[in-house]
């Protein structure tokens, strides 16, 4: 039933061309799929058995994206693709909609897998195997990997995967998804696919999920309730049948809970952990990004002094290494912010960062699940509105999506350090403790957090309103990371950040240089910038940013970075550095300086902690929401914010 | 559909919020309607399981509990729709175990 056509199409319907070659998998290489529930270790076991033989879709959340990796180690090809932790197969949440479609072979464009490693955390094997009963009647080839082995043995669990195998009628191994040591049964399962072996077995036994089925189509449907008791009931009796004995619980776990869920300092360990990112992106990052900063300046003027003057250099310098290089700046910057996300996720602190924002969460219409995406937002909103799939609300889940844009993005930030250093004095307002540019720009980060907390409360009264779902979380065990799953997603996000810089913004790099070069003025040569193609686009917006103390060079700038935020940066080099005569580049604040007063200044500061300027998110939104509906209104409400916001600010200030 | 069996009559069942940190018991009925119920069911939340509330977090917000041996947060007002009965009087009689 599950022999596919032998394309190896890897791309979900939702997901952009991932791109890049390297780790997509030969045609007819045969397909496994991971399923399992969140936190079982699967994408360690994935991490361990692709290495860096992998590819994502192109922004992937924590664990809420398609990920497919290439083993070579068998006798051909295997893609492995690891989907996103699931507590069961009915569609009520997107991942679990995605995960039923991809194993069933509904997912469009995307061929059913040819068999299944299903993982279960050994330690939790009882709630575990009420996930295996859906799973195993879909009646593919199916190993079950049960990990955890280390941490069950030191608790005092035990468990026989033979007896296991025998009672569900697959192959059962027991593994540390961390020590390749560990998975010679998962190895030779996988060789199994190209070489056929007894350890492709589909389970035989009817199971509940059956007994459902079966109960559906007499038009009797049986209660969900039942079908879970009947369920746990079976796990239970799986679990006795492989002499299960339950680990202790952790003593490790119940410490670390004992402070950072205790009432006075379980907030504080929340926002010292919160204080420490920020702290980590905004100083740590410092240097790192200085150095990329100093790399590119010191190539390009390596490549001036190489290149004979004329267009080529200037389109390589003035377009190419000034717009892309005012971009690449800010890698250290997300990769830093990625790196806490996923140490935190790993460690288990996550799921209790959560719950202790849950309450303030729950105040805004919000909930604790709300917690990561919207975190994840002072990265990139890109993936923030794809990390909220792990809010199972729907009402939460749109309106998580409806704020995240609000959050400070590091986009934001060129433009911010830019504006801040040109318009504000640098002078103490607090001692040494506090300056008077880092009190606007925490200002800025605090006027973005305010509107996302109205926003929200704003749609959860009108919009969204709905009787509250109810909030439950699981607290995984604490456990160290794994470092090699951090750095594996670290090199991910780069590849991925990468591409967008040389999609996007090396297009838009470009394509501005060309426009700010045609019609060629009469004497030959670029034009006067006001004259140029580029120039003629802003005049013809100026009108409507005239109220908020814009010219129609800021109008290019706001324009091009409906693209990317941070575009208007580079755009402003351009637009400044081709306008000045001479072969040094006015000094863009000082050219700013000029253009604008004060007032103007801050009103475009505020036009951007509020406008809705990427794209990159809209089509995110659109996927992720089904339709333009949402991904509209808002673009539309933060417009329409922003005019007010930066009206107010030019017209008081 | 979502809608449990009631208690046998006269049985002593309380509501989750009122059990004591480290007093076990066990899962009776779940009053949440509709869909909003598969959450709860497909984390091991499912009538006959074992319940111990081990630890509040701060200020009031979710309660961490003990299910079947993993740990879950549930809230205040998610706890309330849970109906318990104390694993003693209720061993043998409704843990299928």
């Amino acid at each position: 039933m599950n022999e596919g056509s032998p394309s190896a199409s890897v791309s979900l319907p939702h997901c952009e061309d991932p791109g890049g070659t390297a780790a997509s998998a030969a045609p007819g290489a045969r397909r496994v799929a991971l399923v399992g529930p969140p936190n079982a270790g699967k994408s360690t076991l994935f991490n361990t058995l692709t290495g860096l033989r992998q590819k994502v879709a192109n922004y992937p959340g924590v664990t809420v994206e398609r990920r497919s990796g290439v083993v070579t180690e068998t006798v051909g090809e295997v893609e492995v693709i690891d989907l996103p932790g699931v507590h069961g197969l009915a569609p009520r949440s997107l991942d679990q909609k995605v995960t039923r479609d991809f194993l069933t072979g509904r997912l469009e464009g995307d061929r059913q897998p040819d068999a299944i490693i299903l993982v279960l955390d050994a330690t939790r094997l009882r709630t575990h195997l009420m996930v295996a009963d859906p799973v195993l009647a879909l009646g593919l080839p199916t190993l079950v990997v049960l990990t955890m082995a280390d941490d069950l043995r030191r608790r005092g669990g035990a468990l026989s995967p033979e007896q296991l195998s025998a009672e569900l009628g697959v192959e059962v191994t027991l593994v540390d998804a961390r020590e390749p040591a560990t998975l010679d049964l998962v190895r030779r399962f996988l060789r199994a696919l190209h070489t056929g072996g007894k350890e492709l077995r589909a389970c035989p036994a009817i199971s509940v999920a059956d007994a459902a089925t079966a109960s559906r189509e007499r038009g009797r449907p049986l209660p969900v309730i039942d079908l879970f008791a009947e369920r746990r009931r079976r796990a239970r009796e799986l679990g006795r049948s492989a002499s299960f004995r339950d680990p202790r619980p952790s003593r490790i776990t119940q410490r670390i809970d004992s402070l950072v869920l205790h009432r006075l300092w379980g907030p504080l360990v929340f926002l010292a952990t919160v204080a420490l990112v920020f702290q980590a992106i905004f100083t740590a990052a410092v240097p790192l990004m200085d150095g990329t900063e100093a790399l590119i300046a010191t190539s390009g003027t390596f490549l001036t002094e190489l290149l004979p003057p004329g267009w080529f250099r200037s389109l390589l310098i003035d377009g190419v290494w000034a717009g892309v290089g005012s971009v690449i700046v800010f890698l250290p910057q997300i990769l830093i912010l990625f790196a806490f996300i996923a140490l935190l996720e790993d460690s288990g602190y996550m799921a209790r960062a959560a719950v202790i924002a849950d309450r303030l969460m729950h105040r805004v219409g919000l909930q604790g699940r709300s917690f990561l995406p919207l975190l994840s937002a002072y990265a990139c909103a890109v993936p923030a509105v794809m990390a909220a799939r792990t809010v199972e609300d729907e009402r939460d889940r749109i309106a998580t999506i409806f704020v995240a844009p609000f959050m400070t993005c590091s986009a934001r930030l060129p433009v911010y350090a830019l504006l801040i250093a040109a318009f504000i004095p640098a002078g103490p307002l607090l001692g040494p403790f506090l300056g008077i540019r880092a009190a606007v720009l925490i200002g800025l980060y605090l006027l973005g957090l305010v509107a996302a907390i109205g926003t929200a409360a704003l749609l959860k009264g009108t919009l969204l309103r709905g009787r509250p779902a109810p909030f439950v979380m699981e607290l995984p065990p604490y456990r160290f990371p794994a470092l090699r799953s951090v750095g594996t997603r670290l090199l991910e996000r780069t590849r991925i950040f990468l591409r967008r810089v040389a999609r996007i913004i090396l297009t838009l790099s470009v394509a501005l240089w060309i426009l700010a070069q045609v019609p060629p003025s009469p004497a030959g040569g670029p034009p006067e910038i006001g004259d140029s193609a580029l120039g003629r686009v802003g005049q013809v917006i100026e009108p409507a940013i005239e109220p908020l103390g814009f010219d129609w060079r800021i109008g290019i700038g706001l324009v091009t970075s409906l693209a990317a935020r941070e575009v208007i940066v580079g755009t402003l080099g351009t637009i400044y550095g081709v306008e000045s005569d001479d072969e040094e580049t006015l000094e863009l604040q000082a050219a700013l300086q000029q253009d604008l007063d004060l007032g103007a200044a801050v009103a475009l500061l505020i036009f951007f902690v509020f406008a809705l300027q990427c794209m990159s998110t809209v089509a995110v939104m659109r996927r992720e929401t089904g339709g333009w509906r949402w991904p509209t209104l808002q673009f539309l409400y933060m417009l329409a914010l922003a005019w007010a916001g930066a009206w107010a600010a030019n017209t008081l200030l | 559909m979502g809608k449990t069996r009631q208690p046998p009559p006269g049985a002593d069942h309380r509501n989750l919020t009122d059990v004591p940190l480290d007093e076990e018991v066990i899962l009776v009925r779940i009053d949440v309607a509709g869909e909003d119920i598969e959450p709860l069911l497909e984390r091991g939340i499912v009538p006959g399981c074992k319940v111990c509330p081990v630890r509040h977090s701060p200020a009031g917000g979710p309660t961490i509990y003990r299910v079947d041996g993993h740990l879950v947060a549930l809230r205040k007002e998610t706890a309330s729709c849970l109906c318990v009965r104390s694993a003693l009087e209720a061993a043998g009689v409704l843990d299928p175990n």
